[in-house]
């Protein structure tokens, strides 16, 4: 469990990988997560994240085809792999687990 | 689509990106930003698009994204050289005898290099650490002696006083004895209330003024009144440790040479001098007020006294310095004037004074005579030399092995142009190979010099270790490892790139032959170098036998010296008459007027009698001895007679040496002669005897003349033994010293050791020149011994072949001994000139020596011949023991 734990940031990137499905590069990752999560990011700090995952094996990449758009540059497209796809599993299983383990009042907010 | 043919980003940034982006990642993620740059244009104003294209090229700077430092052949070539060190280490590993011999020769080399480098960094830190050393200076006197001028540092006892008086200029000085004859030098010490004595070395005399001068730290008292008051004296911490373990013995009462009518009080303690001061001591007795003789401190005609100065900054020494003669004019001139001496203008004439800077005492002062230890700057720079000697022989064998091996790597070099490397790719290579054997020759030398370095001390009389806490040394280390391997690595390095791929892959390359020429003019050095040490060494070692040897007029051997006699008291007698009773003993005499250097010795002029105002004075030694004298120290009396006890008038006689006899005049008939000097109560003497000279000064310097007269002076006794069993006599002698001054120390020493120290300065020369050349001779050796394991290698298919047709092993032996003995044969041809020219200017500097043979020349290059033919031979005896049929097998 301990080596395979996913950084929180991690987890959201993947879960946007998969969210794109094949269709998931640089900008459309940061776009997505931008409209859907309201949270900026940065070129750099995804692609950290992307190259991390990728060399842990949870991600794979490939070059796609070349357009005019992008001053004629390459996408890269990111995919889960299987080790990636059974690791978001047992991470949503933890959790919920966690979330049936706890009592309700204890998750009751108090309106303020 | 229109506006991003129209608006391009900021060029200069997306270069810089382009730049630093690992080129892997470079493609989509300048895609990307190009992209996002295209979006902001639509939503934004131009600027804030490109404001924001520029925070994202920066917020790619990030270590996953940047390129590696290592990883790019564009930007270095670092990967490359992981390379180096993996192909160095093989070939290290794979030949296995050359590494040994390289690496060890190289530190071999490199350690003594280091370890003389330590000792000449010691001699020249000699009395740097004197505060205000600019301006300290010691007086030195110049004797014109028919165009020569001796140099010496003794002055008259009020000569400090006069200069500092006299010269406005001089702003301290201060005065100092060292003279055993004096009381300084060994002496006995007690504390007042107690019996026992400790025989102690280092007495000296000083002056208040010397405690200032120099500056002394104190552990206790005060620097400016240490040495005030009459009859007080000043300890370093060793020796107040030695007497009064940890107390403040400021005040304390202390008495020397048994001597209760004058003890000295402890005006004070100093910290021990650092091991690199050239005036040293232990304990420093007081000069105020004190004075060897009645009317001492006002004549000016009895040098006994080094005297030092302290200058006004900045003062011209040029002006000084010659305006010092009128010291003798002013006060010397006037007494010999009133004396009457018929040279006195003369002999103010030939004198002069300089000043020699304190910093240059240790080294740069070894014409002047002084009482100090010292060395000299020609030793140094010699050994400077021989270090450098060295570390070339050992960087020769490096670039001869590497050359020598070269085929084996030519076809690396082949191999490695083949697929893209260029010449200087290989010489890069090659020099990464071998700073690395440097430094690995480096770590091995630190190692042999912390090993060697006990025995060197002790070889050079040294305290020397290596400074790692200083700042300096590891830096040094390293640059020096660097750089010499550089140097070594230089040569081999383009030699080994410039080969020619087609041609060595082909196997055209005729197996090292190439640079023999080089190589062998290598050897040629290496042995020239080694051969002139060796017959330098042999020379060296020659003189010092033959000094030693020497029939110096006197017997040196089984003459014990006993020390402070005086401590007997009334015994006296009494002991001389019991020391008969042992068969043994031959006969005993009281007089510390001994033929070695730091006994006494006591220069006078002389004259016949009543010719003192018209003949010119002949200088000669005034020694005080008793009637054994001449019989303890088997001196040869070839005419006249000894003192007699019966002669009552023989306190007016004297024994003379030939050389004085002759100086006088009266060689023909010299008995009867009476004979006067210089000295305040002048008597006048009759010579009853002549003796054979005998020499009593070092023998650098002709014989002089020498007088003899009856006297009392006990500091030493000499003991004439017959005997084969020393210690068991010495047993006997302490004993009765011990029934008739119980409680003191009975100190001896043997007459020969006191004499071989005399030439302790040039044996211990002799024995580090010794130790050098032989490790020289051993670092050449390893180089030749390397070429000759490379030739039978290469050579190994021709031996076979002759062997398996009937050669002879002593013919395989000749013919590969021949190949070597022509470079060591030239070597001998060159070396011997240049040894002779050097070793003859050194024996010049011996008034005895043994001048130099052909014989000497004949043997140390026979010597040399035959160790490298012993070295060659160890190869060729292998070669041609071996089956031929191994030489041959793989073809």
């Amino acid at each position: 469990m301990g080596k395979n734990h996913l950084g929180e940031f991690e987890e959201i990137v993947m879960l946007t990988v998969a969210i794109l499905h094949g269709e998931a590069y640089g900008v459309a990752i940061i776009e997505e997560m931008e409209s859907r999560l309201n949270r900026t990011v940065s070129i750099g700090s995804l692609q950290v994240v992307l190259k991390r995952l990728e060399q842990k094996g949870y991600v794979s990449s490939e070059f796609g085809e070349a357009t005019n758009i992008r001053g004629g540059k390459r996408k890269r497209f990111f995919t889960l792999t299987n080790l990636g796809k059974g690791l978001l599993k047992t991470s949503r299983d933890q959790r919920l687990s966690l979330w049936d383990a706890a009592p309700d009042y204890a998750l009751k907010a108090i309106s303020i | 689509m229109k506006s991003q043919t129209n608006i391009s980003p900021p060029t200069l940034w997306l270069k810089f990106f382009r730049w630093f982006c690992r080129p892997e990642y470079a493609e989509d993620l300048e895609g990307d930003i190009l992209e996002r740059f295209d979006e902001r244009l639509e939503k934004h104003s131009r600027s804030k698009a490109k404001r924001l294209f520029i925070l994202d090229v920066l917020r790619l700077l990030r270590p996953g994204l940047v390129k590696k430092i290592e990883g790019n052949q564009s930007l270095n070539n670092y990967g490359m050289f992981k390379n180096y060190f993996k192909t160095a280490r093989r070939n290290l590993l794979r030949q296995k005898t050359y590494s040994i011999i390289k690496i060890g020769g190289f530190a071999l080399g490199i350690a003594v290099c280091l370890l003389i480098s330590l000792f000449i960094k010691d001699e020249f830190s000699y009395d740097q650490h004197i505060p205000d050393k600019e301006n300290l200076f010691m007086a030195v006197r110049g004797y014109n002696e028919n165009g020569n001028i001796e140099k010496y540092t003794w002055f008259p006892s009020p000569y400090a006083n006069a200069i500092l008086e006299d010269y406005p200029e001089v702003i301290q000085s201060g005065k100092m004895i060292f003279s055993e004859g004096f009381g300084a030098g060994n002496a006995n010490i007690r504390k007042a209330s107690e019996v026992t004595n400790y025989y102690e070395d280092g007495f000296a005399f000083a002056s208040q003024s010397i405690m200032e001068i120099f500056n002394y730290p104190m552990v206790y008292g005060d620097a400016k009144n240490a040495l005030k008051e009459p009859n007080s004296i000043i300890l370093t911490k060793r020796k107040a440790d030695l007497l009064f373990p940890g107390v403040n013995p400021v005040g304390e009462v202390v008495v020397i040479d048994d001597n209760t009518e004058a003890p000295y009080m402890i005006g004070g303690v100093m910290e021990d001098l650092p091991a690199n001061s050239t005036v040293k001591f232990n304990y420093l007795r007081s000069l105020e007020d004190y004075r060897f003789w009645d009317g001492e401190d006002k004549s000016w005609g009895s040098n006994n006294y080094q005297v030092f100065v302290k200058l006004l900054p900045n003062t011209n020494l040029n002006e000084l310095i010659p305006k010092l003669k009128y010291i003798d004019e002013k006060y010397l001139l006037p007494e010999y004037l009133e004396a009457g001496y018929s040279d006195a203008e003369e002999a103010i004439e030939t004198m002069s004074t300089s000043l020699l800077p304190i910093a240059d005492l240790h080294l740069k002062s070894a014409d002047i005579g002084d009482p100090f230890e010292k060395s000299d700057i020609k030793i140094v720079r010699i050994f400077g030399l021989i270090a450098l000697f060295i570390l070339g022989l050992a960087c020769i064998n490096f670039i001869n092995l590497s050359t020598a091996k070269s085929a084996n790597r030519a076809k690396e070099v082949g191999l490695r142009k083949t697929i893209g490397s260029t010449k200087k790719h290989l010489i890069t290579q090659f020099l990464t190979e071998s700073i690395l054997y440097s430094l690995l020759s480096f770590a091995l030398a630190i190692g042999i010099s912390s090993l060697l370095l006990p025995y060197f001390n002790q070889l050079a009389a040294k305290s020397l270790y290596l400074p790692w806490s200083s700042y300096w040394f590891v830096p040094i280390l390293a640059l020096g490892s660097l750089l010499i391997g550089l140097i070594a690595g230089l040569y081999p390095a383009f030699y080994l790139s410039s080969f020619r791929p087609a041609a060595v892959l082909k196997g055209k390359l005729s197996m090292g032959s190439k640079s023999s020429k080089l190589r062998n003019s290598l050897v040629v050095f290496q042995f020239t170098a080694s051969i002139i040490l060796i017959i330098g060494t042999f020379v060296v070692s020659k003189q010092m036998q033959y000094i030693l040897n020497k029939k110096v007029g006197f017997n040196k051997d089984q003459v014990i010296l006993v020390q402070s006699p005086y401590l007997l008291g009334d015994n006296l007698e009494a002991f001389k008459n019991a020391l008969r009773t042992i068969p043994e003993v031959k006969s005993t005499s009281y007089t510390n007027y001994l033929p070695i250097s730091g006994a006494n010795q006591n220069g006078n002029v002389w004259w016949n009698d009543g010719r003192t105002k018209i003949d010119a004075s002949i200088s000669g030694q005034n020694w005080i001895i008793d009637h054994e004298y001449i019989e303890t120290l088997g001196m040869n009396l070839i005419d006249g007679r000894n003192f007699s006890r019966e002669l009552r008038t023989d306190s007016a006689a004297m024994i003379i040496n030939e050389t004085m006899a002759k100086q006088l005049g009266i060689a023909d008939s010299p008995l009867g002669q009476r004979i006067t000097n210089r000295s305040s109560n002048r008597l006048i003497y009759t010579v009853i005897g002549v003796v054979e000279d005998f020499h009593f000064q070092s023998l650098t310097a002709p014989v002089g003349a020498l007088a003899m007269r009856l006297g009392k002076n006990y500091v030493t006794a000499s003991v004439k033994l017959n005997t084969n069993n020393l210690s068991a006599t010495t047993a006997q002698i302490q004993h009765i010293w011990d029934e008739m001054a119980p409680g003191q120390p009975f100190i001896y020493e043997f007459l020969d050791q006191r004499f071989g120290n005399m030439y302790s300065e040039t044996i211990r020369t002799r024995n580090i020149l010794t130790s050098f050349s032989m490790l020289a001779v051993i670092i050449a050796c390893l180089g030749l011994f390397g070429l000759s394991v490379f030739m039978v290698e290469q050579r190994g298919k021709e031996i076979s072949v002759r062997r398996a047709l009937g050669a002879k092993m002593s013919q395989i032996i000749q013919m590969l001994g021949m190949n070597f003995m022509k470079p060591i044969f030239l070597a001998l041809l060159l070396a011997i000139p240049v040894a002779w020219y050097i070793m003859k200017g050194w024996l010049n500097g011996f008034e005895y020596n043994t001048g130099l043979s052909v014989s000497l020349f004949a043997f140390a290059g026979l010597t040399a011949l035959s160790i490298a033919l012993i070295t060659i031979s160890f190869q060729s005896i292998k070669a041609g023991l071996t089956n031929p049929v191994d030489g041959l097998r793989n073809e």
